[in-house]
């Protein structure tokens, strides 16, 4: 039944637009997306402030990006006319800034506009079915796949990979034992099992397909697992945010890969606590009364950390009574983060302050390095606990469409099985095609699974 | 005295048994024009049911369709011996909606032998083969137990459930190919002694009992359809009168006399140590397996219009003599009802499919061909089918053409060689529509329009009726793309009328959101369909490729990277690294011719 479905997972349908970032996630002030097929100039016009039309060969241009109606990013698009292009399709070059964030966002834009992520080696694979690539460069494909197939081996066998792979099995037994008793009724020669309660069926498509749907939701919840915890900075103008970044980065300087956004006034770095990845954003002080258009861009780019952070770390001065910066700071923080993200009120310079008063946050001094370790404990005690449960989330773009895909095949069958009149052999079809999209992320659920499941539920033949 | 006589003829094609496999082959073989000779133990077994008294059934009715269609006889001939005829699944859809007929046996039987008979180019021998003579790693001769020795290009092996059989009826058991015949032990030896492996199966049979004997009057009756559908083309109508089956039920006493008696089954006290068919149980495993099953039910069907004798459906029994009276009695409507041949197993050597090519024959040794249950598989349908393919493409390796590989999406037959050719067995082989994954597009109202081509290519359909199938063809998907036809120009008779244009074309035209999707999937598989990989591929080239993958491939041999991503246990990196390595090397010999 789903005989074919390795050969689909393979084999780059020529007729889709994949996109996938072409340089590594987290290591540069700059990344570059690279999207390619039939459609990319379309996608890309749909993802941007840029009118669709056919652009030149090589053109290049700075565009605003775009997910509806919000700026994601300003970056150097270049575009290459196929098969004037490595690939040899339309393809799509852009340069934007290095924030796994933008990067993510960009590629969810471009994959809601039609595009999909591309597989491991897609775009050389590509190239070389396009005639690209001669015989000795084919030969180097094959060493490109073997490496990429012997990372993502290891890719697999990493906890994250299996609590996924546990979870969609478990998705895909369910779905395997509904096709049994589906298949079970096209395949009966003899009108021996009776007839199928459809209402029943229904409501078991459902449920397995609000388990795929919540497993998809947690691509966004499991996204810290690659792109790291993300720690946002914020308090009055001089409360000491940046003294404490410091303070946390000289503790362990050797493994510190700063990113320093250049245009920017949010500085990103990133550290290893326990084990945990750690990235530190440091914004602007959250003032009101920023003036010029740069404050005020500073002042959104703050906003839109504290948006995306998991935890904030809220910091005050000690040394000084509380001021109307201060709790203007406190606000704008509470009202900016998501639900779900952990405030941690911080005191600063513990060092300068005279009076020892017993505080309802941690006391710190970025001098001494008083309360720097009790932070650290602090902001990893939830995340170390959490992560077995957090590694089962979804954490690339290639699964979540796997299960969106999934999820929309289940909701088509429950339509299907509560028409009273459709008959048993379509619904059958998207369930297929569900286990198919499971195996995508598992592997392949061969037809004696299914006939297997049928002999030991049923009893039939004569 | 010589000690062989070397008959002074020479055959292209040698086929050895004469059952639903032997016969298509012969046929297919000595209709397109091969030298052919038919080796059968005995000239009045040919074509035997030896099981239950029917043709087709779910994905079996269409796989009857396709061979029809490709030229095979079944079809025709199921048609001919019909007593009783029904359309399963019409409310489950079109592509699960499968046809299947009772037939008379020995009608069946003697239509068939008429046929071989009357067929030009084709010689039947009533004798045993006992050897295959090889001459380096090509077939040379067929030799019998008589001790002729027959010169041959090719042989096909379609010798059922009688290479080394043995019967067991409780715990008695002897030798046998099927209740009334003698076992073939040499052949098997002989294959062996060529390095072919054997491997044993088993399966089994209801009793029969005497119809006077029946009391049909608390059964439930099973009436045929009134409009009973010809399976074949060339079947104008249905004109035997059609007769009703029976349905009956066994009862808690049944369970119970099958409970106590196990420790005298064979299946169940460790004599057979071979694995049956899961989809085709025995009463005593069923009651076993399914214990809650307070009952099960029976059907009873004649096995011909000129005898009494009724085939009990449902009561596959390995258990004793005696147990299988009570067993039988228990049965409501069978209280008083007589027993005339007992039900029996039977174990049998078969040949593991991974040993052949995609065209049936062997990878050990040239010319050499496989058909039927001797492949691991089970029911009429599918050996006639492999028959069909085997014999045609014996005959196609003679000319030195190539041979006829159907894809999973134009075919079950294609489905069923891939599987078993991909896959192995480990139990019998039965087709079921849920092993398509293109199922929407192989149905039985559709077979001719995608397999006709075939038919017409071979000359097994004559080309008089190209042009009238070709309008029909014309018309049909003129319908299912929404455009009106004048449906006036088809015939108002025969297999390509406009209402059957109207009804095919129909059904694709609602179901053409999902045939697409079906077709699409098809389309990317057909470029690896066309990727051939060399018979005589270094695996060992690709270095990056898993040892674990390369065994496999290497004992699988696949035909084509298609075929290759069906191998179980390869993942999609090993297809990928495979891909490459082939497309490179047809780009190779393209730069250089």
């Amino acid at each position: 039944m789903s005989r074919c479905s390795y050969i689909i997972m393979i084999l780059p349908d020529l007729k889709k637009t994949i996109i996938a970032p072409a340089t590594p996630q987290g290591k540069g002030a700059l990344a570059v997306i690279r999207m390619s097929g039939p459609e990319a100039f379309r996608i890309f016009a749909a993802i941007s402030s840029r009118r669709f039309s056919c652009p030149a060969h090589k053109q290049v241009s700075l565009v605003k990006i775009k997910a509806g109606k919000t700026v994601l990013d300003e970056a150097i698009v270049v575009f290459f006319k196929g098969p004037n292009s490595y690939s040899g399709e339309d393809t799509v070059e852009i340069s934007c800034h290095g924030s796994a964030y933008i990067v993510r966002e960009i590629l969810n834009a471009a994959i809601s506009c039609g595009a999909v992520s591309a597989g491991p080696g897609e775009f050389t694979f590509r190239a070389f079915l396009n005639g690209k690539l001669d015989l000795s460069e084919a030969e180097a494909v094959n060493a490109l796949i073997s490496s990429d197939s012997a990372a993502s081996h290891h890719a697999a066998i990493t906890q994250t990979e299996g609590f996924l792979s546990a979870m969609v099995s478990g998705l895909k037994d369910k779905s395997v034992t509904l096709l049994a008793e589906i298949e079970a009724r096209l395949d009966d020669s003899d009108g021996l099992i009776p007839e199928a309660d459809l209402n029943y069926f229904s409501d078991i498509s459902e449920q397995i397909r609000k388990e795929v749907l919540s497993a998809s939701e947690s691509f966004k919840a499991g996204r810290h697992i690659k792109e790291g915890l993300k720690i946002v900075f914020a308090g009055a103008p001089n409360s000491g945010k940046s003294s404490l970044m410091n303070a946390f980065l000289g503790y362990d300087r050797a493994i510190v890969s700063p990113m320093a956004g250049t245009t920017r006034d949010t500085l990103e770095s990133s550290i290893e606590i326990k084990g945990l990845k750690i990235c530190l954003t440091d914004t602007a002080g959250l003032d009101s009364s920023a003036g010029d258009s740069i404050e005020a861009e500073g002042m959104s780019r703050a906003l839109s950390a504290l948006r995306n952070a998991d935890i904030v770390l809220l910091l005050k001065d000690s040394s000084e009574p509380e001021s109307k910066a201060d709790k203007l700071a406190a606000g704008k923080v509470k009202d900016s983060i998501c639900e779900g993200t952990k405030i941690i009120k911080i005191f600063t310079k513990a060092d300068l302050s005279k009076h020892k008063r017993k505080r309802n946050g941690i006391i710190v001094s970025s001098v001494t390095g008083e309360g720097i370790e009790e932070l650290k404990n602090k902001i990893t005690e939830n995340y170390l606990s959490l992560s077995a449960e957090s590694a089962s989330a979804i954490t690339s773009a290639r699964h979540y469409e796997a299960l969106s895909a999934a999820a929309k095949e289940l909701k088509e069958l429950s339509f299907l099985l509560k028409r009273r009149n459709s008959p048993l052999e379509l619904a059958a079809e998207h369930l297929r095609a569900a286990l198919n999209c499971f195996g995508l992320i598992t592997g392949e659920t061969a037809p004696d699974d299914v006939l297997a499941k049928i002999f030991s539920s049923f009893c039939v033949g004569k | 005295m010589k000690k062989y006589f070397v008959f002074p003829k020479k055959f292209d094609v040698i086929v050895i048994g004469a059952g639903h496999a032997g016969c298509e082959a012969a046929l297919a073989a000595a209709r397109t024009g091969a030298e052919t000779l038919l080796l059968t133990q005995s000239l009045d077994s040919i074509a035997r049911m030896s099981c239950n008294p029917s043709i087709g059934g779910v994905g079996k009715g269409q796989i009857v369709k396709e061979l029809d269609i490709l030229g095979g006889e079944m079809g025709r001939n199921a048609d001919k011996a019909m007593l009783g005829c029904h359309m399963l699944n019409t409310s489950r859809g079109p592509a699960v909606r499968s046809p299947r007929a009772q037939c008379d046996k020995k009608l069946y039987q003697s239509e068939m032998k008429r046929t071989l008979e009357k067929q030009p180019g084709l010689m039947i021998m009533q004798d045993e083969a006992a050897r295959i003579i090889p001459k380096g790693q090509k077939i040379s001769m067929v030799e019998t137990v008589r001790g002729t020795r027959y010169l041959t290009k090719t042989a096909v092996i379609a010798s059922g459930t009688f290479l080394r059989g043995t019967i067991h009826i409780g715990l008695r058991s002897f030798r046998g190919g099927r209740y009334d015949d003698p076992a073939a032990d040499l052949l098997s030896l002989s294959l062996e002694d060529l390095g072919i492996k054997t491997k044993r199966l088993k399966t089994g049979t209801p009793m029969r009992l005497n119809a006077r004997s029946i009391d049909f009057s608390v059964c439930e009756e099973q009436l045929p359809d009134e409009n009973p559908q010809p399976f074949s083309w060339r079947t104008p109508v249905i004109t035997n009168k059609l007769l009703s089956c029976a349905i009956t039920r066994t009862t808690a006493s049944t369970a119970e006399i099958i409970r106590s008696s196990l420790d005298e089954s064979p299946l169940y006290s460790g004599k057979i140590k071979s694995v049956g068919p899961r989809y085709c149980p025995s009463i005593e495993d069923k009651v076993v397996k399914f214990p809650h099953h307070l009952e099960h039910h029976i059907f009873l069907e004649p096995e011909g219009f000129d005898t009494n004798e009724y085939y009990v459906n449902g009561l596959s029994t390995s258990l004793p003599e005696h147990t299988q009276w009570d067993m039988v009695h228990s049965v409501k409507g069978l209280e008083k009802a007589e027993i005339i041949r007992p039900g029996y197993a039977i174990e049998y050597d078969y040949f593991d499919p991974q040993g052949l090519d995609y065209s049936l024959q062997s990878r050990i040794l040239r010319g050499l061909f496989f058909a039927g249950q001797v492949n691991g598989t089970t029911g009429y349908e599918e050996a006639a089918a492999q028959g069909f393919m085997a014999g045609l493409n014996a005959a196609k390796f003679c000319k030195g053409e190539e041979p006829l590989i159907l894809r999973r999406d134009e075919a079950y037959i294609g489905v069923m060689i891939d599987d078993l050719i991909s896959s192995g067995v480990d139990e019998p082989y039965r087709m079921f529509t849920s092993r398509a994954e293109y199922r929407l597009m192989l149905r039985q109202d559709n077979a001719d329009l995608r397999l006709a081509k075939y038919g017409f290519d071979s000359g097994l359909i004559p080309a008089c009726h190209k042009e009238t199938f070709l309008r029909y063809e014309e018309a049909a998907h003129a319908i299912s793309a929404g455009f009106s036809f004048d449906l006036s120009n088809l015939p108002e008779s025969g297999p390509w009328t406009g209402a059957r244009a109207l009804e095919t074309g129909n059904i694709e035209k609602e179901y053409g959101v999902y045939i697409k999707r079906n077709q699409i999937e098809a389309e990317k598989m057909k470029r690896f369909v066309n990727l051939k990989i060399p018979d005589d591929f270094d695996y060992a080239g690709i270095i990056s490729l898993s040892n674990e993958a390369r065994q496999k491939l290497i004992k699988v041999r696949p035909g084509t990277i298609a075929q290759a991503s069906h191998i179980p246990g390869l993942t999609p990196a090993d297809i990928q690294l495979l891909w490459i390595s082939i497309e490179s090397l047809h780009n190779f010999k393209k730069k250089r011719p």
